[in-house]
């Protein structure tokens, strides 16, 4: 179990391995499409993950990454259909965004590190927990982007009206892409401070 | 490593993208009634928002059909009736934001000189900047703005900065907003629109 729980932590995807950050900038302005998009990107990655372990054996390595990209564009297509069909608002809110998942490095990144060489069980673990692991940073930046940005938690503001009568302003920086970088600066460099390396 | 001949790939990769086509087309077609009866709720929520009324997605078929009369055969022009009792024209708009289209409704006074209220959508604008402009406090600021100035030009409403282009009198302006200066402006040029359409929508509604 314990070797599962590497993704939450000391082997984040985002935080050490450095992937996803594309669609870490671009969803986290508010806190409920990263949530959304958390949520989505571990499905594809647990499900891909599962797939491709299944039928590792019998893919010829020569085009091991076109099989990966047409399981993956499968499970990121099915997720954006039944998104659509099912919860419609919260398709509407991600919008191309899921399409970008099949373009995030973490599943292709899982696909060859992990799947490819381990059993079906534990690559949906796998899946899973990096899945969580991207989702955890997401929600984090997104909870202080959108708190500090918009004033608001969840589309509540949470700010109250008399800090803004006193003068307090929203920082219009947080709402904007570059700010996204900087935090996830600021939590590797936190992160990196608590646990040894 | 296993040698695979040239013969047992090219199958593999035929099998696998033939059962994979065959499957997501199956469930999109399977899945299509579904979306499009989603998205036909979301126009009539919108022309209704635009006209003032709050009705739950799941509501807004039925209640479009009471309230909303179609003015031409493209779905483009409805007459309304809005939430303070009045009729109105709503016009259907289309525009660029910065990603994507972007598109909305906007519903006229009868006499064709007021807004009485906006709704307004967008393919893939960046949440929390540009898709701000789906969002109630926007579009609260459009109703009752004025299409015309006081000399009877007309002048639109238009979307900008705050503090800028004073001559833009307040009753024709809304706050753009920040962070987001190419989705407002599409929604500004969007607005024109309304300039050759909310000139004959007057006869366009007396023809009834």
């Amino acid at each position: 179990m314990k070797k599962y729980l590497g993704p939450l932590s000391k082997d984040n995807p985002i935080l050490v391995q450095t992937l996803g950050v594309c669609s870490a900038l671009a969803v986290t302005a508010q806190l409920k499409p990263a949530v959304v998009m958390a949520f989505s990107v571990t499905v594809v990655c647990a499900c891909s993950n599962f797939i491709i372990s299944l039928i590792r054996n019998t893919i010829p390595p020569r085009i091991r990454i076109i099989v990966q990209l047409l399981v993956v564009s499968f499970f990121v297509i099915m997720v954006d259909l039944l998104l659509q069909s099912f919860v419609y608002d919260v398709s509407k809110m991600l919008s191309v965004f899921v399409g970008l998942i099949i373009t995030n490095c973490i599943i292709m990144g899982r696909l060859e590190a992990f799947a490819l060489s381990h059993k079906p069980l534990p690559s949906l673990m796998d899946g899973v927990m990096n899945g969580l692991g991207y989702g955890l940073v997401l929600v984090v930046v997104a909870f202080f982007r959108e708190l500090l940005g918009s004033g608001t938690l969840w589309n509540h503001q949470v700010v109250p009206d008399s800090w803004y009568a006193a003068g307090y302003l929203n920082n219009g920086l947080m709402i904007l892409p570059p700010m996204a970088l900087i935090l996830i600066g600021v939590i590797i460099w936190a992160k990196n401070g608590v646990t040894e390396r | 490593m296993k040698n695979y001949s040239n013969t047992y790939i090219f199958v593999y990769i035929t099998v696998l993208v033939t059962v994979i086509a065959v499957v997501l087309t199956l469930v999109s077609t399977g899945l299509k009634p579904r979306r499009d009866r989603n998205k036909q709720a979301e126009k009539c929520q919108q022309i209704l928002r635009a006209a003032g009324h709050d009705i739950d997605r799941s509501k807004a078929v039925a209640a479009f059909s009471n309230l909303a009369v179609p003015l031409t055969d493209d779905g483009r022009q409805y007459r309304v009736v809005c939430a303070d009792g009045t009729e109105g024209v709503d016009i259907r708009l289309d525009g660029k934001g910065l990603w994507g289209p972007i598109w909305g409704y906007a519903v006229v006074s009868e006499d064709g000189q007021t807004l009485k209220g906006v709704a307004f959508d967008h393919k893939s604008e960046t949440p929390g900047l540009g898709a701000k402009i789906t969002e109630e406090a926007f579009l609260k600021s459009f109703e009752g703005k004025k299409l015309y100035d006081k000399d009877g030009k007309f002048v639109s409403v238009r979307v900008l900065k705050p503090g800028t282009a004073s001559e833009i009198a307040e009753g024709n302006r809304v706050d753009a907003i920040s962070g987001a200066t190419l989705t407002s402006k599409g929604v500004d040029k969007m607005l024109e629109q309304l300039e050759t359409i909310s000139l004959s929508s007057p006869e366009g509604a007396s023809a009834r």
